[in-house]
């Protein structure tokens, strides 16, 4: 077998049993592996109106064809479920070395099925695969979790695990790896703690084979010498990490605000930006498998009362925490940071959520007595005091814990919660950046910038520029952009290499992986039938055309300052168009011909 | 005009940011640039007469590409942004 390694477990957690499964091959052909694989499996087997953390749930861990491989940045692997925090499909996918090491162990994913009645771990040495009992690590973090399981199984391991947030049901708890690697969104951790499975390590002897190894080579050399080229992937992203764009999307006008409420410019921006963090916090860069870009961040707050030492922060959490909850102190934003990684959740929906709380409370519509603190923007200590009772759900954190949908529509205000299919969208302002805003309401999995990443074109003029401030083309583009970003997910290998690799190089590497011989639009293909597929899950789990929406204050609320001043996102022309791009009816429905033109179904 | 700089411009100019005047478009801007902060900046910043692909220009937010490009007018109370490519996610 060449590409995949041809095996699947299956784990069923009620009865503790384990099985080794051939792998599908007509769906591995169709569907690639990780993101696309793993939800064709998922729809096979489970009901799309399952309650997502009751024991018919699955969860499924799935590596890609080019995960373990010598692939430009191939890392990856991917989490599948269906989501507690939307609802929708769930996926996430995270570097590191768990991936690569599963594959090692000659696997191309795990099948988790039922609940355990205790807490366990999943131990694979290579075919030797066991439950064991995780009573005594129920409760640890992630990093004690992490320790503890290397020291029972082997120091050459690879762990993946949930920390409290998970165990507790957190709705956007996350899956961590390796320790600070995450499947990050939509609350898959939550699913994994409802089955009561608190681990899995893995160490494996094996390699992955490929059907042309020089062909392989070259295309893999080529790939890399592209990365080694291009300024974001070989300057940009090692030198300042993902956060070097707080200070460009502020700039532009379009970095989101106190809950989105004071348009795409945030006075202090500077003082939470990647240049800052480089300059006082920054300790290395750090890489994942096989990744020769590097944008992790080992960081350290030497001292003060946020002294602490993490990874990270990423542009995305430098921005809920900062920007979007008004706070300027970026030792905070780090402190907070790192307690999600080590409690196990999405920082981007807590920060969110935080912000969200903190308009509720400047209205007047929470109160200092149910927070139990006064709350405000701008309050550094709230963000790092908050994070930490809502992973171990104390106090006000367990409200906290439901994502800031269902927070404020318990109170009535559900048009404060800034997300879609009730997660939280990232930190683009769609008035000012009108692709993301498609993007957003699009998006298969709710609020979310790495289906569809627009900012690319738009922003920062990769591949080519767009202008962000119209509507003009953005269905085909967001078309493409999420279809060739399914088949990279599905590949195993990282989005940050399409900012210097397009579809000919993923081709080129899939062809000699895999021994095939087909176009590059078949490839592409692939990604429509996934992203389509994604679709169809949606709407058998009740979604329509009326949730492919965007918040109010996106749509009715003008961007009061900047360059997008006036404007709204045109949601409404661009989403016509996006249906007829994709070959969908009116209602957004893909037809009979596209399903047959994909051989969906 | 008040222009500011971003990641690793900041290496060629040691600076934030400069305050400006005298200039009445984005071309002559970056002439003076050059004469101030010397060869490494104007090697990052041209490609042998227009702008370099790398690098991203805006006033009060606008990218340049969109204006008129080198040639877009700017007045004294426009805020310049000079950044090269860089992206994150």
């Amino acid at each position: 077998m060449f590409g995949w390694t041809g095996n699947i477990l299956r784990v069923d957690l009620s009865n503790g049993t384990v099985k080794k499964e051939p792998l599908n091959l007509q769906d591995a052909k169709m569907y690639l592996g990780a993101r696309g694989l793993a939800t064709k499996i998922y729809m096979n087997e489970v009901d799309p109106n399952v309650d997502p953390l009751s024991a018919e749930n699955k969860l499924i861990f799935m590596t890609g064809p080019l995960t373990g491989t010598f692939a430009a940045s191939s890392g990856r692997y991917e989490v599948v479920t269906k989501a507690p925090l939307t609802g929708t499909i769930g996926a996430s996918n995270s570097g590191g070395h768990f991936g690569p090491e599963l594959k090692f162990a000659g696997f191309d994913g795990i099948i988790f099925e039922g609940k355990s009645e205790i807490p366990v771990y999943l131990y694979i040495n290579d075919d030797k695969v066991e439950l064991k009992s995780a009573e005594h690590l129920w409760g640890n973090n992630v990093f004690e979790t992490t320790d503890e399981v290397l020291k029972e199984t082997s120091m050459d391991a690879r762990v993946a695990c949930i920390g409290p947030a998970g165990e507790k049901g957190v709705l956007f708890a996350t899956v961590m790896n390796d320790k600070h690697r995450a499947a990050g969104r939509s609350g898959l951790g939550a699913v994994m703690g409802s089955k009561k499975l608190k681990a899995i390590a893995v160490t494996g002897s094996n390699s992955v084979k490929v059907a042309k190894p020089k062909e392989f080579l070259e295309s893999c050399i080529d790939a890399r010498n592209k990365l080694k080229a291009h300024p974001v992937t070989s300057t940009g992203l090692p030198t300042y990490g993902t956060q070097i764009l707080i200070n460009i999307l502020n700039e532009s006008g379009a970095l989101p605000t106190r809950n989105w409420r004071d348009g795409g410019y945030f006075e202090h921006a500077e003082e939470t930006s990647g240049e800052t963090l480089t300059e006082k916090y920054l300790v290395r860069n750090k890489g994942c498998f096989g990744c020769s870009i590097g944008c992790g961040r080992v960081t350290r707050i030497p001292e003060g009362k946020f002294k602490s030492f993490g990874e990270g922060p990423e542009y995305e959490s430098g921005w809920s925490y900062g920007a979007n909850c008004g706070v300027r102190d970026l030792a905070a934003i780090s402190k907070a940071n790192f307690i999600c990684n080590e409690l196990g959740v999405d920082p981007i929906t807590m920060g969110c959520t935080i912000a969200c709380a903190m308009e509720l409370s400047e209205r007047g519509i929470l109160s200092k007595d149910e927070i139990g603190r006064t709350l405000k923007f701008g309050d550094a200590e709230a963000i790092v005091e908050l994070t930490e009772m809502t992973g171990k759900r104390e106090g006000f954190g367990d409200k906290l814990a439901q994502g800031s949908y269902r927070l404020a529509a318990s109170f009535g205000y559900p048009e404060l919660s800034m997300s879609v299919k009730r997660q939280e969208m990232p930190a683009y302002d769609g008035r000012g950046v009108q692709g993301m805003g498609l993007a957003y309401a699009t998006s298969n999995r709710g609020g979310c910038h790495v289906r569809g990443y627009l900012t690319s074109p738009e922003i920062l003029g990769v591949p080519q520029k767009l202008d962000p401030l119209v509507t003009t083309d953005k269905a085909q583009w967001l078309k493409i952009f999420q279809d060739l970003t399914a088949v990279v997910d599905s590949a195993g290998v990282c989005l940050f290499t399409t900012f210097a690799l397009g579809l000919p190089e993923y081709s080129a590497m899939l062809r000699s992986a895999l021994g095939w011989d087909i176009p590059d639009e078949e490839i592409l293909k692939i990604g429509e039938r996934i992203w389509n597929l994604e679709r169809l899950f949606n709407i058998d789990a009740g979604f329509s055309k009326a949730d492919d929406t965007l918040p109010p204050r996106l749509l009715e609320e003008p961007m009061p300052s900047g360059p997008a001043k006036g404007k709204v996102v045109e949601l409404q022309e661009m989403l016509i168009e996006y249906y007829q791009v994709r070959g969908w009816d009116e209602n957004g429905i893909p037809t009979d011909e596209k399903i047959e033109e994909l051989s969906l179904r | 005009m008040k222009v500011k700089f971003y990641s690793y411009i900041r290496d060629y100019t040691r600076c934030k940011a400069v305050d400006v005047s005298g200039c009445s478009t984005i071309r002559e801007l970056l002439c003076r640039l050059c004469e101030l902060y010397g060869k490494k900046f104007h090697d990052a910043v041209f490609k042998e007469e227009e702008l370099s692909n790398e690098i991203i220009i805006l006033v009060n937010g606008r990218n340049i590409h969109f204006l008129d490009q080198l040639d877009t007018s700017i007045n004294e109370d426009d805020e310049v942004t000079i950044f090269p490519v860089v992206a994150g996610g």
